[in-house]
């Protein structure tokens, strides 16, 4: 259940990388702020170099920011009762190449100060969750991408924390390894905890996020939920069949009338008023009606739309971004 | 005052300061120890798994028990020729080992981005730095231990192969040999703590560069004191001193002519060359985990 208690706060972060080569430096992360509510699936999307990494990074405590600030639960990440509470699973899944899965999940376990007794029991549970019972002998170098996401994800889950950091979950699996991994994500949210999810990967963000920060140039410029940022419907969409191509025409030629390619008529979601008349009009012209629909923009079109500066939130923004 | 009394007399200091101030530091401590040990615990089980290492190992051996074909010499020969050559090798692989182990103790994690799982973890950097260092020391400790009892192994059949003969005067100088291997693994684990340091604040190749001239620097560090007493440009003086002062005294640790040639083993010297390595590698330790507390990883 999503509560208004703040578990991740951000505020003015801005990270910039100097170098000797590069003493102005290149500005990863500028001005952020976000904050991410008990119990809610926050996802921060955007496309590569967006600053995604670099957040999560200066949230974990591995970089520093240039200016600003993070808490985790009130306090700064560097308290370790903070990170006692924290799971992270890292992109790509570095793991340690020479050991199998049970004993990775048995040292990280033991990192938490548990005993053997309940390092033992805590691996059973977490092999069990994460489908890896079989193979809990193969060393981490010889499983392959999806047994290696997972088994990243069962380290992240050994102190059974309240949040959880995933940075890019899925990135580099095939539809079957996708797919298992959006079901442990969504398992991890139907037992409370709040998740912080990094990817580029729309789709799944779709499946399982409550709310959306698109990050671009290193900002955040559009967030809300997916609801709040695809806004209302903006076409009808009538599939049909059996539409004769003069019928077609002259449905074209209408105002209301957006397009018709290949039996599918789309409406202008405005002229509502006068859907039963083009439903009689395709009858007339020999369509049959399969479905109606009032889709709404996908997680793809709004990304499109805001680092267009279309999405109205964040219009302001994104149009500093652009130029 | 010798070297030996003042250090027995900071410890004492030592011992009194932590008892005295233990309500603020215990709690800390009691999370730091068992994460230093899981590090460590880790570090040697990776490299154990690593076959490099193995094959150092019977590298090592091979050339150990190689060295019993020298049967023309005389016993007396012999045997000052296998403690000398068998600690030689000790020693140059113990320092290899050190080195390359060393170099990519924290870079490997840093490269490989193991290390981000664990500083995720309540695990302070410092704690993970320590727990490098310690895995480091076992992983060394095990090796030289190995190549020493595989020496002694070979000093001990030669004996016996040679005791028939008339003028038989080999002897084995096992206590030596021991001593002699003893204060190598504190060269090595000075050294090792030198290339931590480094390797915290530069790239692994820069890391195993210095490690080679600290290591060829340290070895003649009384050459370079008597250089800096005779240099007469002030600048050359000053840089030499202060070689002679920031390197360790790897030299020091070295008693391998004393034991091949029979001569008296100043264990006193010994015992004053491990208090100065025990100093030195706590402060840089101490430095080492500053600089990783402060690198972005």
């Amino acid at each position: 259940m999503i509560t208004d208690d703040i578990v991740l706060r951000i505020e003015g972060l801005t990270k910039v990388y100097r170098s000797l080569f590069t003493p102005v430096g290149v500005k990863a992360v500028d001005n952020l702020d976000l904050s991410v509510r008990r119990g809610e699936t926050y996802s921060v999307v955007g496309p590569n170099g967006s600053g995604k990494t670099t957040t999560l990074k200066t949230i974990l405590g591995l970089i520093f920011p240039t200016a600003g600030s993070t808490t985790v639960f009130g306090r700064s990440i560097n308290d370790l009762s903070v990170r006692e509470r924290i799971g992270f699973l890292p992109e790509d899944a570095y793991l340690y190449e020479v050991f199998s899965g049970e004993e990775l999940l048995d040292f990280y376990a033991g990192l938490f100060g548990y005993s053997k007794q309940r390092r033992r029991e805590l691996v059973e549970e977490l092999l069990t969750l994460v489908g890896m019972q079989a193979n809990r002998k193969v060393p981490f170098r010889e499983c392959s991408k999806g047994m290696r996401q997972r088994l990243a994800l069962a380290q992240a889950l050994v102190n059974d924390p309240e949040l959880l950091i995933l940075d890019e979950p899925t990135s580099g699996l095939d539809p079957a390894g996708r797919h298992q991994m959006t079901r442990l994500i969504l398992e991890m949210k139907r037992r409370g905890k709040t998740i912080l999810l990094c990817s580029h990967f729309l789709a799944e963000v779709e499946e399982v996020c409550d709310r959306v920060g698109i990050m671009y140039q290193g900002r955040l410029i559009a967030e809300g939920s997916l609801r709040e940022l695809a806004g209302e419907p903006t076409e009808i969409v009538i599939t049909t069949t059996g539409l004769q191509p003069a019928a077609a025409e002259q449905l074209a030629a209408r105002d209301a009338v957006l397009g018709v390619d290949d039996g599918v008529v789309r409406m202008g979601h405005e002229y509502g008023d006068e859907l039963w008349s083009v439903l009689e009009a395709i009858h007339r012209g020999g369509g049959h009606v399969v479905e109606v629909t009032r889709p709404r923009p996908t997680l793809q079109d709004v990304f499109v739309r805001a680092i267009r500066g279309e999405v109205p939130a964040a219009a302001e923004q994104a149009s500093e971004v652009i130029e | 005052m010798t070297p030996q009394l003042l250090f027995l007399i900071g410890l004492f200091i030592v011992v009194v300061v932590l008892t005295l101030t233990r309500k603020a530091w215990a709690p800390a401590m009691g999370h730091a120890l068992p994460s230093v040990w899981r590090i460590a615990k880790i570090t040697v089980a990776e490299a154990r798994r690593r076959r490099v290492l193995q094959a150092v190992v019977v590298l090592v051996v091979l050339i150990l028990v190689s060295m019993t074909f020298f049967a023309y010499l005389s016993p007396k020969e012999q045997s000052r020729m296998l403690i000398n050559n068998g600690l030689a090798a000790i020693t140059a692989f113990g320092i290899l080992l050190s080195i390359f182990v060393g170099a990519f103790l924290v870079p490997h994690e840093l490269e490989s981005r193991t290390v981000y799982a664990i500083l995720a973890k309540p695990v302070r950097r410092f704690e993970f730095v320590l727990g490098k260092y310690l895995g480091a020391l076992i992983v060394l400790a095990v090796i030289i231990a190995v190549m020493t009892a595989v020496l002694i192994g070979v000093l001990m059949l030669q004996d016996k192969l040679v005791s028939d003969l008339p003028d038989s005067a080999f002897d084995p100088n096992i206590r030596g040999v021991v001593f002699a291997s003893a204060m190598s693994y504190c060269a090595v684990a000075v050294l090792t703590a030198l290339i931590v340091l480094i390797s915290t604040i530069s790239s692994t190749t820069m890391t195993i560069i210095s490690a080679f001239i600290i290591w060829a620097v340290g070895s003649m560090q009384n050459t370079i004191n008597d250089l800096a007493s005779q240099a007469e440009i002030p600048a050359t003086r000053l840089l030499l001193k202060m070689i002679y002062v920031i390197v360790p005294k790897l030299q020091n640790f070295d008693y391998r002519n004393d034991v091949a040639n029979y001569l008296p083993i100043s264990y006193l010297g010994g015992l004053d060359a491990i208090v100065q390595g025990i100093g030195y590698t706590i402060v840089v330790l101490i430095l080492a985990s500053i600089f990783f507390n402060d690198r972005q990883v």
